[in-house]
């Protein structure tokens, strides 16, 4: 056997250069793959390519790839910048939206398991189907319903009470606008997470005796553990992007990081600087899903078990 | 069967990636010999209407594309970026032609036989040579003018009327009472201007130190007493309902859709007097439009040039979509009986040429950079 091996070998030696050759080619599949991976890396490398190399251009100059400075980091990062004002509104809104929208969702997806049961996942996704209509519009809709004389104040004054509250124009109707925004963005996989914890197990620990609280604390919880953590962190990372609601609604009461990114690509034309910030905030988003999805099983999550 | 199949998909990927990779090729050599029904306009929000272009589009059969921006540094920008030989024209507030495009070589020169008639029908303030649409040595014309308008701020007169808001003029936003009751347009060149004014200096110079102190001083107290910052739409949304009396930064580019719509209560002010050169009150804008130095300019730019000259069409300029402004071609009278007095009523004509006189005309800052970014940090403090 060994010998045949042997002969086998010394016989296709002359052709091992060749072999080799072939070896070195790529798959049928991933030629295949090429014009995909190809698209892949213009739409999606290319720009990041591009706002990295703008990031260390020289501040306020067109100088992409022709130029190297960390002048624009430096400017971030120096004492006297206010920017991260932006950073610490938007990240603390981010996780207030989170926060917020955890204890919505969750009586809502259990809600939806509880009566629609499988079919609960497909229920969820009516929620999202307001996302077919324009953030911007849904947003100018509740300005019409909280500006004064609008829909809530003028029905109020119909009703002969003194008006509706001011709460247009504030961070806190930022934040109410956001958690309206992404409400379906954490109730969607919240619902897929509930999903997955078997009735069963729930039936056999309250036989077993086990109270409300400790079924929610020890079995519903952790397996839904998944979903809600998909939820939150889907949630966080465009939570910390958003825009819209502090203009629109907020009245720019106060400035979010994508905001002040805008500012630097449009009025400061300083697109090194709007890089070098856009940078950053991607960066530590990066960092911070990474982190989080190390934590997660996502074959668990996805019923591979 | 699997092999041919393979192997056919494969040549048809290849024929295909062949294809992908020519057609920006063939794009471009179609496009060289056939630039005679394509143009491409940058542009303010208007020019880039249905109303506008469709017309000129079934005349020459050409396809038109127009983008619009809400700011003449983005739009610039944009050329110096390398869309040169992308845009044909490109329309810009008044001293970008002639102080920056032309000095940058990012437009071209039109043909000044061709196009200086067209000033003898505007209104008496831009005959030839019109300042503006010429370069700085008087020797080139440089753009066509259309559009204009004075621009400063805008009152609710239910509230505060029209004659004490031109008498007080800028002071109105250092009034501690007002505070809570005034929003400012979201457009942060003019902010610059007005911040400056507000605090009682020319914006249009070299500013010293403390200049620039008391514009800090003025931008952060200024941002933090207005009750909100947004975009036209919002500015007038928040007059009609009552959530403001006033709002810094508009003219009747922002107010006219407003009073078009029933609220003639809103209004455009230019107040008497200020810190504006020569003791002026306001500021106000005049639109350039410039054929780009595109190697390959379509020639249907300058066709277009002379489109929009036409009493119809400038009529039709002047009331499109979004914005309502009055135009150059009103001095001629074919084109001023195409207004209608509700319309007329929008652009407040019965006062414009009084505002326009007590107005200086849109500048550049030198250190517009400096100040802005003091701005940005100001309007951070808003929280």
């Amino acid at each position: 056997m060994a010998d045949i091996a042997l002969a086998r070998a010394s016989k296709m030696a002359p052709e091992t250069a060749r072999e080799l050759r072939h070896a070195r080619r790529l798959s049928v599949g991933a030629r295949c793959a090429l014009p995909v991976a190809v698209l892949l890396a213009i739409g999606f490398l290319a720009p990041m390519v591009a706002i990295l190399a703008y990031s260390f251009a020289t501040p306020r100059s067109f100088d992409v790839f022709r130029s190297f400075t960390l002048e624009n980091f430096a400017s971030l990062f120096d004492p006297t910048n206010t920017v991260w004002l932006s950073f610490a509104w938007s990240v603390g809104f981010a996780l207030f939206t989170v926060a917020i929208l955890a204890v919505i969702a969750y009586p809502i997806a259990y809600g939806l398991n509880a009566v629609f049961g499988r079919w609960a996942g497909f229920v969820s996704v009516l929620f999202v189907f307001p996302l077919f209509v324009s953030e911007n519009v849904r947003l100018y809709g509740w300005v019409l319903f909280f500006i004064k004389n609008g829909v809530l104040d003028g029905t109020l004054k119909w009703l002969g009470f003194s008006g509706g509250p001011e709460v247009l124009y504030t961070p806190g109707v930022t934040l109410f606008g956001m958690a309206y925004t992404y409400l379906p963005f954490m109730l969607f996989p919240m619902t897929l997470g509930l999903a997955l914890v078997p009735r069963d197990l729930v039936d056999a620990a309250r036989d077993l005796g086990a109270g409300r609280l400790f079924i929610w604390r020890e079995i519903e919880l952790p397996l839904a553990m998944p979903g809600i953590l998909i939820g939150m962190l889907l949630t966080f990372v465009l939570a910390v992007g958003a825009t819209a609601e502090a203009k629109i609604l907020g009245g720019q009461s106060i400035i979010v990081i994508s905001h002040d990114i805008e500012i630097a690509f449009t009025y400061s034309q300083n697109w090194p600087l709007g890089s070098a910030l856009a940078v950053v905030v991607s960066v530590f988003i990066a960092a911070l899903t990474l982190v989080a999805l190390s934590k997660l099983d996502l074959d668990r999550m996805l019923g591979r078990r | 069967m699997a092999g041919i199949s393979r192997r056919s998909m494969l040549q048809g990927m290849a024929a295909g990636a062949g294809a992908l990779a020519a057609g920006p090729l063939l794009g471009t050599g179609s496009a060289l010999a056939a630039r005679e029904k394509e143009l491409n306009i940058l542009c303010w929000e208007g020019y880039n209407s249905a109303q506008v272009l469709d017309p000129f589009r079934s005349k020459t059969g050409a396809t038109v594309k127009a983008e619009s921006l809400t700011n003449d540094p983005t739009m610039i920008n944009r050329l110096r970026a390398g869309e040169i030989n992308t845009w044909d024209l490109i329309n810009v507030n008044n001293p970008w032609a002639r102080k920056v495009m032309l000095p940058e070589k990012l437009i071209k020169p039109l043909p000044k036989a061709e196009f200086e008639p067209f000033f003898a029908k505007m209104l008496p303030e831009f005959k030839w040579p019109y300042k503006w649409a010429m370069s700085e040595d008087g020797n080139d014309l440089l753009g066509m003018v259309q559009r204009f308008g004075p621009y400063s701020f805008v009152v609710n007169t239910d509230k505060v009327s029209r004659k004490t808001a031109e008498e007080t003029g800028w002071d109105l936003f250092n009034d501690p009472a007002l505070a809570g009751k005034y929003g400012i347009l979201e457009s942060d060149d003019w902010n610059v201007f007005n911040i400056f004014v507000v605090a009682g200096i020319d914006p249009f110079k070299v500013h010293t130190p403390e200049e620039m102190a008391k514009f800090e001083e003025t931008a952060k107290r200024v941002f933090k007493g207005a009750k909100l910052i947004g975009d036209i739409a919002s500015m007038n949304q928040a007059l009609i309902s009552g959530e403001i009396d006033l709002h810094l930064t508009g003219g009747t580019y922002s107010v006219s859709p407003a009073r078009a719509d029933g609220h003639p209560n809103l209004r455009a002010i230019t107040p008497l007097k200020g810190p504006l050169a020569g003791g002026k009150g306001g500021i106000s804008w005049i639109e350039v439009t410039s054929t780009v130095n595109n190697p390959n300019l379509s020639p249907l730019a300058l066709d277009f040039l002379k489109y929009v000259q036409a009493p119809e069409v400038a009529h039709t300029v002047a009331f499109a979509e979004g914005t309502f402004n009055p135009v150059a071609q009103m001095g001629n009278k074919a084109c001023f009986d195409l207004f209608t007095k509700e319309e007329l009523d929008a652009i407040q004509w019965d006062s414009l040429e009084e505002e326009m006189a007590r107005s200086v005309e849109y500048d550049i800052v030198p250190d517009y950079d400096k100040a802005l970014d003091i701005m940005n940090a100001a309007k951070r403090l808003r929280g």
